[in-house]
């Protein structure tokens, strides 16, 4: 039983992520909330939980698509890019048309966003297939494409989102100071990126074209069509993500989410996603995300050297694969030895 | 078991192989003289490609011992075949095809001053291996470039190059033409009169006659005999390699009422690959394609399923006029493939039994889009059932099964889409007996429910046993057609081999 619970990739990331919470918890220390004067711990309280959460929905969102990307064999670096640019256009088309209702603003932003990160996974996806160049070239040119047309558009300029915006994604429910839409969001686009790769027949389509490219050719599968759909959901959710992550901070520049793409796979692929493509799940990239970002949260809570923050989320990387590799050989050493 | 006299060179003693689901090697054991041309033969799955990469230490026995020069050795890896003086010419070649012939042929042993390679001595030395099998071509050339004939003549210079005294060809001239392979014959003859052993093997008997001293006979993974070819005759050594009669072995295909045309094929030419083909099936017939490797009847099949973008000609399916450019246009007109190399082209090893099944017919049974509960557990059952697949777990991941079981979930795939027209590709390649017997009767009764199936089989007893009819591609032509009736290995080879 505790063999088949360690063998689920889903069991194993979430174990991790709660032993690390519970030893944070126990190390983080506490101090005196100057309102209440009551002894706060200073990892296991709603408002640290709640931003860690937040830091991690940007990451989630997108890795939900750039997980497709990779379980169809491919990659996607311009996310960060995609990102960047779709939040610059949409807040500078909302600035110079300036609707006056909130919900016009609404609609607005989220039609202009959601369609310029369609765009742009539409580009990337028809350069892979019409060009036959191999995606890591393709959306590595775009990453660069991309983030430079938000700056020369932008001017280099930090630019203001409507407040209406930002209301929308700091609404409250009630509580105090906890704003929690972008975790709202970001479970929602896990789940339907879940549904949407295991009950659809797209979705089947991307794990066999991974899986066995010549094979599904020869199962009449529409090749084409697949590979640029993951990159549109690619960019999609880079959009979305980019939507959540202007409006709560209020502005939209071309410096956002630089770097981010590497977050986005290393996500994926710590939520067991093979590059080779083939493997991968939504709510395993969430996980990993998570896992990451908490990660990173270890280091501030803990006081550690914040300078060393990337060479610990460097090597957490490499163990998660590796470990993660051992016990799948581990399981197909079992099969063999049963059959 | 036929005694060899005095002691062999290389000696198989109780040699026993296990893959999951199949036993390749049973108990085998025979011995090889030094400076003899050596044939291993026996059908597809009899054991000979498992025996030489056991030989060529790319796989470890389960049991029993190897001697070479009468001392046991033990042959873990490549590298300790060749530390023992075997070399191996595979069946698909093994080069980094982006450098050159020199750097290819050095690779190992880089020939480097101060850490930098010398190109002048690694030319050199390449250049000295080469004249050892008579080649002449330019060192320097990458090696992706040279035709495969030429690539395999590389491959002879690398293993003599490291000191190999014994060379394993497995299925060398399969990828050659005539020319080609007379020239390779040429060559190993030439080995031979160096005292370097070779060890071939092969299904074509032609090649045997006309090369080999000595064969040796593996049916179904067991030692059958081991003989001089001087004392056999081509059809004693097929009755070897079959064991009994083919009749016995798999029940006959009955020929049934055929119905109506159901596929026709004008005038299918595509350039470099095969020209003018014509033929029609009709329904509950089985036509068989046969010909040598390269006649061009996989890209026939191909290019009927739409995967060939350069066909010209005319396709009917039931009378009506149709075209095919891509496999889904196949489909659409009840035509379906079963490939040949199931793993490269028929199953997806990362998805489970039923999704493979599932696959080409997905989108069709879905409810915009969305896949339907338990439809495709429920339809991949059936299948698994009716082809006894083993285990009959639909949510089995493919990759853990048997060759055998993963070609009848191929079957089983293009069963489900309930083609009235089958392309069958190999269908039996790499299977165990059991397995193959099943399939033989699954085609046949799919012949008797109606179906015209077009078959490729490099195995002329099944040729022979499944069809109603056969035709014979040479060099991407028709070369004839037969009845079954007027149809025997005989008059099937002569008219593949051209004589």
């Amino acid at each position: 039983m505790l063999r088949i619970l360690l063998g689920s990739q889903q069991t194993g990331l979430l174990l991790v992520i709660l032993l690390l919470g519970a030893v944070l918890s126990v190390f983080a220390g506490y101090h005196v909330d100057r309102s209440t004067g009551e002894l706060v711990n200073n990892f296991l309280n709603s408002r640290t939980l709640m931003q860690t959460a937040t830091d991690a929905s940007f990451f989630v969102i997108m890795a939900v698509g750039a997980t497709m990307v990779i379980i169809s064999g491919g990659i996607d670096l311009s996310v960060g890019s995609i990102y960047a640019l779709s939040g610059v256009l949409t807040a500078m088309v909302l600035r110079s048309m300036a609707p006056d209702s909130p919900l016009s603003v609404v609609m607005l932003a989220v039609l202009v966003c959601l369609c310029l990160g369609l765009l742009c996974g539409l580009l990337n996806g028809v350069m892979v297939v019409g060009l036959r160049v191999h995606p890591f070239i393709v959306t590595l040119g775009t990453m660069w494409v991309f983030r430079g047309i938000a700056f020369v558009i932008s001017e280099a300029e930090s630019i203001l989102v409507p407040q209406a915006l930002t209301d929308v994604i700091k609404l409250s429910f009630g509580s105090d100071a906890l704003y929690p839409m972008p975790m709202i969001i970001m479970l929602v686009i896990t789940a339907a990126g879940a549904v949407y790769l295991s009950r659809t027949v797209m979705g089947r389509h991307i794990f066999a074209v991974g899986g066995n490219l010549e094979a599904s050719r020869y199962a009449g599968l529409r090749i084409d069509r697949i590979l640029v759909g993951v990159y549109v959901v690619s960019g999609l959710t880079a959009s979305i993500a980019a939507l959540v992550g202007s409006s709560y901070y209020g502005s939209a520049s071309c410096a956002d989410a630089t770097g981010y793409e590497l977050y986005v796979i290393a996500s994926a692929v710590v939520g067991g996603a093979s590059l080779r493509g083939g493997r991968g799940s939504a709510v395993n990239a969430m996980l990993g995300a998570m896992l990451i970002v908490l990660i990173r949260q270890s280091i501030r809570t803990l006081h550690l050297d914040q300078n060393y923050e990337w060479v610990v989320i460097g090597c957490a990387i490499i163990v998660a694969v590796v470990l993660d590799q051992v016990n799948r050989r581990l399981t197909a050493r079992r099969l063999v030895e049963a059959g | 078991m036929d005694r060899n006299p005095a002691q062999p060179y290389i000696e198989f003693d109780r040699i026993t192989k296990r893959f999951p689901g199949v036993t390749a090697l049973d108990d085998v054991t025979f011995g090889i003289e030094a400076g003899t041309c050596h044939a291993v033969v026996g059908e597809n799955g009899a054991g000979k490609s498992t025996l030489g990469r056991i030989l060529t230490g790319i796989y470890d026995h389960d049991g029993g011992q190897i001697r070479i020069d009468g001392r046991p050795v033990q042959l873990i890896e490549p590298r300790d075949a060749l530390d023992m003086g075997i070399g191996m010419v595979h069946q698909e070649l093994v080069f980094c095809e982006n450098l050159s012939v020199a750097e290819n042929l050095c690779l190992g042993t880089l020939p480097a001053r101060g850490g930098f390679v010398s190109d002048r001595s690694m030319e050199e030395r390449a250049r000295r291996m080469l004249e050892a099998v008579d080649a002449d071509m330019d060192v320097g050339t990458s090696i992706g470039d040279l035709p495969v004939a030429q690539q395999q003549l590389v491959q002879i210079a690398a293993a003599l190059g490291s000191g190999a005294r014994v060379i394993v060809f497995d299925e060398p001239t399969s990828s050659l033409s005539h020319v080609e392979a007379k020239r390779l014959r040429e060559n190993i003859r030439h080995l031979k009169s160096k005292g370097v052993t070779s060890i071939y093997i092969s299904h074509d008997l032609d090649e045997i006659f006309r090369l080999c001293d000595v064969v040796t006979v593996l049916r179904d993974g067991r030692h059958v005999t081991t003989r001089p070819v001087a004392e056999l005759d081509r059809a004693t050594l097929i009755n070897l390699m079959i064991g009994r009669t083919y009749e016995a072995y798999f029940p006959s295909h009955v020929d049934t009422e055929s119905g109506g045309e159901m596929l026709a094929v004008d005038s299918l030419t595509s350039p470099g690959k095969f020209e003018n083909v014509s033929f029609s099936v009709r329904s509950g017939e089985v036509l068989a394609l046969a010909g040598l490797v390269g006649a061009g009847r996989t890209e026939v099949l191909q290019a009927v399923f739409g995967l060939d973008p350069n066909v010209t000609g005319h396709l009917r399916v039931a009378g009506r006029p149709v075209s095919i450019r891509h496999p889904i246009d196949a489909m659409r007109n009840g035509i379906g493939l079963v490939p040949e190399d199931r793993k490269r082209f028929g199953l997806v090893l990362t998805l489970r039994v039923d999704q493979n099944i599932g696959l080409p017919t997905l989108a069709h049974r879905s409810n915009f889009g969305w896949i339907r509960g338990k439809g495709e557990e429920d339809l991949a059952d059936e299948y698994v059932k009716r082809l006894s697949v083993r285990p009959d777990d639909v949510r089995y991941n493919t990759a853990g099964l048997s060759g055998g079981n993963q070609q009848k979930v191929v079957l089983a795939k293009w069963l489900a889409a309930r083609c009235p027209v089958l392309l069958i590709d190999e269908p039996t390649r790499g299977v165990d007996v059991g397995a193959k017997s099943e399939i033989h009767a699954l085609i046949d009764q799919l012949a008797h429910e109606g179906t015209a199936i077009v078959l490729v089989s490099s195995e002329l007893p099944e040729v022979l046993n499944l069809s109603t009819r056969i035709m014979v591609l040479r060099a991407g032509r028709v070369a004839g057609e037969l009845s079954r009736e007027d149809a025997d290995q005989g008059t099937v080879m002569r008219m593949m081999a051209g004589v």
